[in-house]
């Protein structure tokens, strides 16, 4: 009896204990609030007395600083601190995943970082806005700044700007030339050539497509993708509001998630592409074994990149998700949405000097023109301006997708709805591409997101 | 002439036995071995090299420059140095507070000795996830962020509830006399617990420290969240530096990954065979 008193005594004390600590968090986020603008009042001071030193911190998502974006991310921050040296920058760099972990554990705490990364998309950018985190950011500085028209609605909220979005995306397939030509294969101008293809590939030895399903979302990417073709316009809102009113009964979305399902069906992915990440996909694509990879314009930079072998890397095209039968898409929709940008948030300690960087980052020369002429990826100001005419095959064809296109995708699939969403967004697509759920079983788990 | 058939047969039926004996542990060694040596062998190939097919790769080029390139970008040199300072430290907390602990709630008679203990043991059933946020606001609050103590605290914490298990089995299999017979010589509370119980927890000590270095050596959610800074990180942080937003450089996340695994077997290697019995008898007398 004594024993059973014990347990249950610990028992409570253990629950005590941890709405305990889920009760601190929650206090800590209300003092937050009030803390903001006490910290107001303190930020002019530092950044008015020009040459005092100012050290600015910045929380990014590019962990490697020696190429790629990170390093014009770098780039800029060496020739902003060489330009004015009474600044310091200080990165403190984690990959996605762990980045928002310690986004939410900043957001709880008593001081941000003063400038982050944030995604412009309802998903994960809507909870940060409402909660007042962001600082806002004055259009007008941005008039000449040449952004894509609709390129920062993501980062706008009830006509405010509080972000500046940092690329276009463009979903597509880069295809091997050499290997296309050796074997007589052509691109697929439909849907159903494409599966076609896949099974030739699949017979000549190689792998058809390379995917990177273990990073999930490039699975609903998919998806969106014959959506946006099969739709021709719209799909956006559409989908919005299928997410608003837990109503994915529209034709499109159950013909695209079937779609989806027969390309698995039918072998178009490489063997385990569902838990492959983005290393090994692309990996599988530069080595020669798989005759297509289907991902972003991110991914320009693997024509320049020294280490992969020059017969592949000179042979790369791309081209985009052929139109199924039916549909009402051309080549002038595209799959492009924009994704990743920059925000000064409120509790920063030097806010002006961070938007300082900010709007420096981003004058047209900045970011645009660097990451451009070193084919690392498009902005999503008008990089066209910095076209020089000797860019890689690559740049030149997908800079011509995004002037010809008349619709832009937008927002793909599981960053229109809440994180909630997300989340479980994510993990239907593997499980659908794993082939436990059906295409019905898939948009009926999406409708009851929320319910 | 019977006798030698005998003698001949055992002969035989030895080295039978034996040869089995030593090809199931020769295939249990290879298995045990083999990620370490697949480490090894990928931390000296290129990256684009890895997705060959085939388990283990002829590199076309012993790239040892990815060795260099780890202490150069990746801080290798200086995280190891936080990463030693941090578990030797925590290994320090957690013998001396589960040794003396375990005496005070196994030896010492007061109220609450069993109930102390229960508690503390209740922490092994709390997942480190539950705390991040929570554990960030009270550091946030007492400016304790991005120190030393954010990752110690929680360290010694979580490594607390083994070690003490551990040590509480171990120690009472002691027996009673020898700490009576101390006490009628003169002996003070601290010296029966320091010169005379603890040389004789040896091997338990030595599996808790490993225990314990072995959990947090590789731990990297809670140095993520509570670390900003490159003062205080610790070593998975240098894989970190070679991972691209889509893409990494796999080579030399395998050169870091080998470099941080070696001081974990060397430590292993010496201490060895006070771990299994170490583990063995903590487990008998629990």
């Amino acid at each position: 009896m004594k024993k059973k008193i014990l347990s249950l005594l610990l028992a409570a004390a253990m629950v005590a204990s941890l709405t305990a600590c889920g009760g601190s968090a929650d206090n800590a986020n209300s003092d937050q609030t009030a803390n903001v603008p006490a910290q107001e009042e303190s930020a002019p001071t530092n950044s008015d007395a020009a040459g005092e030193p100012v050290t600015l911190k910045v929380f990014s998502n590019l962990p490697d600083r020696t190429s790629g974006q990170g390093l014009v991310e770098q780039t800029l921050f060496d020739a902003y601190m060489d330009e004015n040296p009474n600044v310091t920058i200080e990165v403190e760099a984690l990959d996605d995943e762990a980045y928002k972990t310690k986004f939410k554990a900043y957001a709880s705490g008593s001081q941000m970082p003063d400038l982050v990364n944030v995604w412009g998309q309802p998903g994960f950018l809507d909870e940060v806005m409402e909660a007042g985190l962001l600082a806002e950011l004055n259009p007008d500085d941005y008039a000449d700044y040449n952004f894509l028209p609709g390129s920062l609605d993501g980062f706008s909220k009830d006509g405010r700007l509080y972000g500046l979005s940092r690329n276009t995306d463009v979903m597509c397939f880069y295809y091997n030339q050499k290997i296309f030509e050796d074997n007589g294969w052509e691109v697929p101008q439909t849907y159903e050539e494409l599966l076609d293809l896949g099974e030739k590939v699949r017979a000549a030895g190689l792998q058809p497509v390379s995917m990177f399903g273990g990073d999930k979302w490039s699975l609903y990417i998919y998806i969106h993708d014959i959506e946006e073709q099969l739709d021709g316009s719209g799909i956006m809102a559409k989908t919005s509001n299928a997410i608003k009113n837990h109503d994915f009964s529209d034709p499109t979305f159950k013909q695209a998630t079937e779609l989806f399902v027969e390309a698995v069906d039918r072998g178009l992915f490489q063997n385990g592409f569902e838990s492959n990440d983005g290393g090994t996909a692309k990996n599988l694509f530069t080595n020669g074994q798989a005759a297509m990879y289907y991902t972003g314009s991110w991914e320009m930079s693997m024509v320049t990149d020294q280490d992969i072998p020059d017969e592949i890397r000179e042979n790369i095209r791309v081209f985009l998700m052929p139109v199924p039968e039916g549909g009402k898409g051309d080549a002038t929709t595209i799959t492009a949405w924009h994704g990743g940008g920059y925000a000064v948030t409120e509790s920063a300690a030097n806010k002006e000097e961070a938007i300082k960087l900010l709007n420096y980052m981003f004058r047209p020369e900045g970011w645009t023109k660097i990451a451009w002429e070193n084919g690392v990826c498009m902005s999503a100001q008008n990089f066209g301006d910095f076209a020089t005419g000797s860019e890689t095959e690559v740049q030149k064809q997908l800079m011509q997708l995004v002037a010809d296109a008349t619709d832009l995708s937008g927002t793909p699939l599981g960053d229109l709805g809440s994180s909630e969403f997300k989340t479980i967004c994510e993990d239907k697509s593997q499980e659908l591409a794993a082939g436990k759920i059906s295409a019905d079983d898939y948009l009926r788990a999406l409708e009851a997101v929320g319910q | 002439m019977s006798k030698k058939i005998i003698a001949g047969e055992e002969s035989k039926k030895i080295p039978f036995r034996k040869i089995l004996l030593w090809t199931i542990l020769i295939i249990v060694a290879v298995i045990q071995i083999f990620p370490l040596i697949w480490l090894l062998d990928f931390s000296v190939a290129s990256s684009t090299e890895m997705f060959t097919t085939g388990l283990l790769i002829w590199p076309e080029k012993f790239r040892f420059d990815n060795y260099v390139n780890a202490f150069q970008n990746g801080h290798v040199g200086s995280y190891l140095v936080h990463s030693l300072v941090i578990n030797v430290l925590a290994v320090v907390c957690v013998l001396l507070f589960s040794v003396m602990m375990a005496f005070a709630c196994s030896r010492m008679h007061w109220k609450l000795s069993k109930a102390v203990l229960g508690m503390i043991m209740l922490g092994m059933m709390i997942p480190i996830h539950a705390t991040l946020l929570p554990n960030y606001v009270i550091y946030d609050r007492l400016h304790l962020t991005d120190t030393l103590f954010t990752l110690l605290i929680p360290y010694v914490a979580f490594s607390l509830p083994q070690g003490l298990f551990l040590t509480v089995g171990f120690m009472s299999s002691i027996p009673k006399e020898i700490e009576e017979a101390a006490v009628i010589d003169g002996c003070g509370i601290f010296r029966i617990v320091f010169t005379i119980i603890t040389p004789m927890l040896k091997s338990s000590l030595v599996t808790v420290s490993i225990m314990t270095f072995l959990n947090n050596w590789n731990e990297f959610m809670m140095a993520s969240t509570y670390l900003s800074s490159p003062k205080w990180k610790t070593l998975p942080f240098s894989v970190l530096e070679f991972t691209g937003l889509y893409s990494s450089n796999y080579a030399v996340q395998f050169a870091v990954m080998t470099l941080s695994a070696a001081p974990m077997i060397i430590i292993y290697i010496i201490l060895n065979k006070q771990i299994t019995k170490g583990v063995a008898m903590g487990a008998v007398k629990g």
